[in-house]
């Protein structure tokens, strides 16, 4: 398994149970849950490294969320992933702090590099607050 | 912060050395900033990639969709964006302009992509009489003409209404539509048949579920409370869509939109949203695709009209679809409800009546008619079989047939040109104007035999041409949608009935052969737009095409025949068309989008207020991001771990910086030495581009060899033009397993990256070049020359534009260093490319001389 968690945030069932399905596959630690607000209650008892988060879906949204998450556990990397394409919501995610903003239908593999660049940065960041440096390679 | 002047104070103080422990923090904060402009360089890219699909979308020959032009719109402004932020990380506060000239490019990117207004003023429901008055706009164009028949013609149309567009956009607002058939249109993959048939139910399934805003039901009730259709008691309806662009000349939706016959009035709403939902029919999203019609500006009237139950009914062509020179109107015609003749079926009757004047009936062929369609008494159409004294009685008289041809000719002249009439006469005979609509016309060059001497070969003749021309293929039936969904390019599509469903596989049809049905039914008028050879009616005799059989289709000829014959050189046909609303705004993005006004960086004008396109902020924050990062570096009193210079026999323009442990401690002086360096990958390039010797001139000094490196990637005419610049050396980013090479000069961009450690699942080589300025043909035969021996070396290659792409991952280390070697080789030997380019002789010398080369390297060495 991968040494990082991602938890995959879609109110589309069909899609996520998939998605996750797929990451678990490739070996990728992976959850999901339906909404914004299960996804923070996710963060509560879970840990998680890198969140992938839909836009768009009922209740709370992918931006608000990911604000959330930014507020209570800024340093998770969160990916934003959209079926509905908007450089509006695209820009407003990236000025959250959004790691990464991707437009469906996106490859696993691309997913996963970006995946596990996020983690790479959340490792970079976390270690210029104060733990030991990088070992690179 | 930054860092440069960070470093500058710390060092400039004094001559004590700082702490391990500031050495190790300024270490770990460069290493950061590195991050960020790896990620910047990786945005860079993305962005570039994404405005290279949006060119090539544009340069291709097909149709892209709005969300695909969307998609990538977003792709690049959002990866400009992260540069932005990025280079902001590097150099706070240093350009404040950015984000002003970001917010206007998106804007103006944004204004191109915007959609036509849906109409927000203007009735819901006008009286059918007055459906002109709303305009196509309002109430569609087969309204506002039907409208038009009735007012200026003074031909019976039956009595209605029109629901119009503005009721459309209504019901998607109220029902919040917008935004989620965006999104389910933008996941889907159209091109596969099963991704299509899925969205679009799920698209209708939002349609059939929605609710009528209250105004709406208020407004349609009170419409057809004041219909009162004199002799049409009990008023039943018939809801016929009215599309905007359904009628455009040579985008004729023919049978892809629904209509609902005889629906008792209180049901309405229902069938009016099954209507409006058949705008999202994977027959009609498939056509929008391939004509490059919006999705978005899709919108639909319908018309409400009182059900007239015909003893007969059909189709007037006011000229011969195939020969538009031949006079004459051509009727076809059958029992009940002329819905048969629309779905093209059944068998109908034909009469050819000529214009006259006065108007003769010079033809007609009566078919044996066994079956029509009749009003259900409770709601809804059912086929019926035709009594036997009927059957072979002709459905029109003489005179019925002259009176029809003679409103046809009238409609023909009212609105200047060919007319595709669709008509009904009530149980009294009365002659009904149902739709009218700009004939397409086919192409009379096109006209005949295709094939000839071939009557050995032939398998059948008969049928209509419904399409002509000719075209080879496999013949695969489709009777059910798992059918459609296993349809193959180029296969010969082969129906029993050719029902407007098969629509979308006519696309990728090589031609159409229906046992069924003739010129006039939907699928054939859709046939001819996409140019698709088209025989149907060949009855019974066509069942004995064998499933997977190579057959050659003759429309014109309307003969089938064994095997691939050679056919007649014909243009390609024409599957989108040039000028599409898709296209326009494609070109209109492009243009905001794609445009390089930024071009010499020791321009003073080179500022982030000059930067007008997506294109421009990417150049600007690629060269302020390499200056940021590494223009200081050769500033003395720059600490260890930084940029040294590397010296090899004397110094070179290469600065090598490490990022942890890439280079053997400890090190003095400015300059580092190959020996000294620990990094695999590193040895495993530079042993590449030493091995075999450079033969061409210059000569190979070492000063010369940097400039040979220098160089490698370089248009030497846009590089006279380009002052040299602290920016344009080239860097080696290090540690001991990873190696970061980027070389730019003026606007040519290679970049390799290696990761090489024991464990393959790590490992990866990246190769990315990028050049701009040359003409395009010699682009892209210099990217497919390095793509060749690239593939050859074991690397996935893509060309997206003008980007060559090279990757190879998880491949044990004694392989990635191989092919860093043989990069590094490439990279060494293949700089004149653009000069041997122009002649194939050398091409093909040089070729050979790399491939035997490529094949003697030696393994790289162990460090």
């Amino acid at each position: 398994m991968s040494p990082f968690k991602v938890l995959v945030v879609d109110d589309e069932r069909d899609f996520l149970e998939s998605l996750v399905r797929r990451l678990q596959r490739r070996s990728v630690d992976a959850a999901g849950v339906t909404s914004g607000e299960a996804a923070l209650e996710h963060l509560k008892v879970h840990k998680a490294d890198v969140v992938v988060l839909d836009v768009k879906m009922p209740g709370m949204n992918g931006i608000e969320a990911l604000r959330h998450i930014k507020q209570l556990y800024p340093e998770v990397e969160v990916i934003l992933l959209t079926g509905h394409a908007s450089v509006e919501s695209g820009v407003e995610g990236l000025a959250l702090e959004a790691f990464d903003y991707l437009i469906k239908p996106v490859k696993l593999d691309e997913l996963i590099e970006r995946i596990m660049e996020a983690f790479d940065r959340r490792k970079v960041v976390g270690d210029l607050a104060g733990s030991p440096p990088p070992k690179q390679g | 912060m930054n860092l440069v002047e960070h470093f500058r104070r710390l060092f400039a103080q004094g001559p004590q050395p700082p702490g391990t422990e500031e050495v190790e923090r300024l270490r770990a904060e460069f290493a950061a900033r590195y991050r960020c402009f790896r990620d910047l360089l990786s945005a860079n890219q993305r962005a570039l990639e994404a405005l290279a699909e949006l060119e090539q979308a544009q340069a291709g020959d097909y149709s892209p969709t709005m969300a695909f032009v969307r998609g990538r719109v977003t792709a690049t402004a959002v990866n400009v964006f992260r540069m932005i932020q990025n280079l902001e990380a590097l150099a706070p506060d240093r350009y404040p302009g950015l984000r002003e000239s970001f917010k206007a490019v998106q804007a103006s990117v944004e204004a191109a992509l915007g959609s036509a207004p849906a109409p927000t003023e203007g009735p819901l429901v006008l009286p059918l009489e007055r459906a002109a008055s709303g305009g196509e706009a309002l109430s569609g164009p087969k309204m506002a003409v039907l409208g038009r028949v009735a007012a200026e013609l003074g031909l019976a149309v039956p009595p209605g209404l029109v629901i119009t567009t503005r009721a459309y956009a209504l019901v998607v607002k109220h029902n919040g539509l917008t935004e989620e058939i965006a999104r389910l249109l933008q996941i889907a993959d159209l091109e596969r048949m099963d991704s299509l048939l899925a969205t679009c139910s799920q698209i209708q399934g939002l349609f059939m579920r929605a609710e009528i805003p209250p105004e709406l039901a208020q407004a349609v009730q009170e419409g057809l409370a004041a219909l009162a259709p004199a002799g049409l008691e009990p008023l039943r309806l018939a809801l016929r869509s009215s599309a905007q662009g359904e009628d455009a000349p040579g985008a004729s939706f023919a049978g892809q939109f629904t209509s609902e016959l005889n629906v008792e009035p209180s049901r309405w709403d229902e069938a009016y949203l099954g209507v409006i939902a058949s705008l999202y029919s994977p027959p009609a999203v498939s056509y929008r695709r391939h004509m490059g019609l919006r999705d978005e500006d899709a919108a639909m009237a319908v018309g409400c009209l009182a059900m007239i139950p015909a003893r007969a009914g059909g189709v007037a062509y006011t000229a011969d679809p195939l020969d538009p020179g031949a006079p004459g109107v051509l009727i076809s015609s059958c029992w009940g409800l002329p819905k048969a003749v629309v779905d093209g079926t059944w068998d109908c009757d034909q009469f050819r009546v000529s214009p006259g004047p006065p108007p003769r009936l010079a033809d007609s062929q009566v078919a044996a008619k066994e079956r029509r369609y009749v009003c259900d008494p409770v709601e809804g159409v059912l086929p019926t079989l035709v009594g036997p004294e009927l059957r072979q009685e002709p459905s029109l008289s003489r005179s019925q047939a002259l009176e029809l041809a003679r409103a046809a000719l009238k409609l023909q002249e009212h609105f200047h040109g060919p007319q595709d009439v669709e008509w009904a006469l009530d149980q009294g005979g009365k002659l009904y104007i149902l739709q009218c609509r700009p004939l397409p016309s086919g192409r009379a060059e096109d006209q005949g035999a295709l094939v000839s001497g071939a009557e050995e070969k032939l398998i059948l003749r008969g049928g209509v041409t419904a399409s002509p021309g000719a075209a080879s293929g496999k013949v695969r039936w489709v009777q059910t949608g798992g059918d459609a969904v296993a349809f193959e390019e180029g296969e010969v599509l082969a129906v029993e009935q050719p029902l407007p469903r098969w629509a979308p596989l006519l696309g990728r049809a090589a031609a159409l052969v229906g046992v069924k049905g003739g010129a006039a039914g939907h699928l054939a008028s859709v046939a001819r737009e996409f140019g698709v050879p088209a025989l149907l009616g060949v009855g019974p005799g066509g069942r004995e095409l064998a499933p997977g059989r190579e057959v050659t289709v003759d429309a014109g000829g309307r003969a089938v025949y064994a095997g691939r014959l050679p056919l007649p050189g014909r243009p390609a046909m024409a599957k989108g068309l040039p000028d599409t609303p898709v296209r326009r705004a494609l070109a209109q993005v492009i243009a905001q989008a794609a445009p390089l006004n930024l071009l010499d960086p020791e321009d003073p004008s080179f500022t982030p207020e000059a930067c007008r396109t997506l294109h421009d902020l990417t150049r600007f924050c690629h060269q302020k991001a390499v200056e940021e990062m590494f223009s200081h570096a050769a500033q003395e009193h720059f600490p260890l771990n930084a940029a040294r210079q590397l010296y090899y026999h004397a110094p070179m323009q290469w600065w090598i910086i490490d990022l942890d442990d890439g280079v053997r401690r400890p090190l003095s002086g400015k300059y580092v030495r190959p020996e000294d360096i620990l990094c695999a990958p590193f040895h495993a390039f530079w042993e590449g581009l030493l091995e075999i010797p450079w033969q061409g001139p210059p000569p190979l000094d070492a000063k010369g060899m940097a400039s040979v490196m220098f160089q490698a990637t370089a248009n030497p005419a846009l590089a006279t033009g380009v002052k040299s610049n602290l920016a344009e050396r080239n860097y080696f980013l290090i540690t001991k397993e990873f190696l970061n090479l980027q070389s730019r000069v003026g606007f040519h961009f290679s970049s390799l990256e290696a990761m090489v450690t024991p464990l393959a699942a790590d490992n990866l080589v990246s190769f990315c070049f990028r050049g701009g300025a040359a003409d395009p043909a010699r682009r892209r035969a210099r990217l497919a020359f390095l793509e060749e021996f690239l593939a050859g070396l074991g690397m996935a290659v893509s060309i997206k534009g003008d980007a060559l792409l090279a990757r190879a991952e998880e491949l044990p280390a004694p392989e990635c260093l191989a092919m860093v070697k043989a990069l590094g080789y490439l990279i060494m030997h293949t700089r004149q490319l653009d000069m041997i380019m122009a002649s194939p002789q050398r091409v093909e010398h040089y070729r050979a001389k790399i491939a035997s080369d490529l094949a003697s390297l030696g393994p790289p060495a162990d460090v």
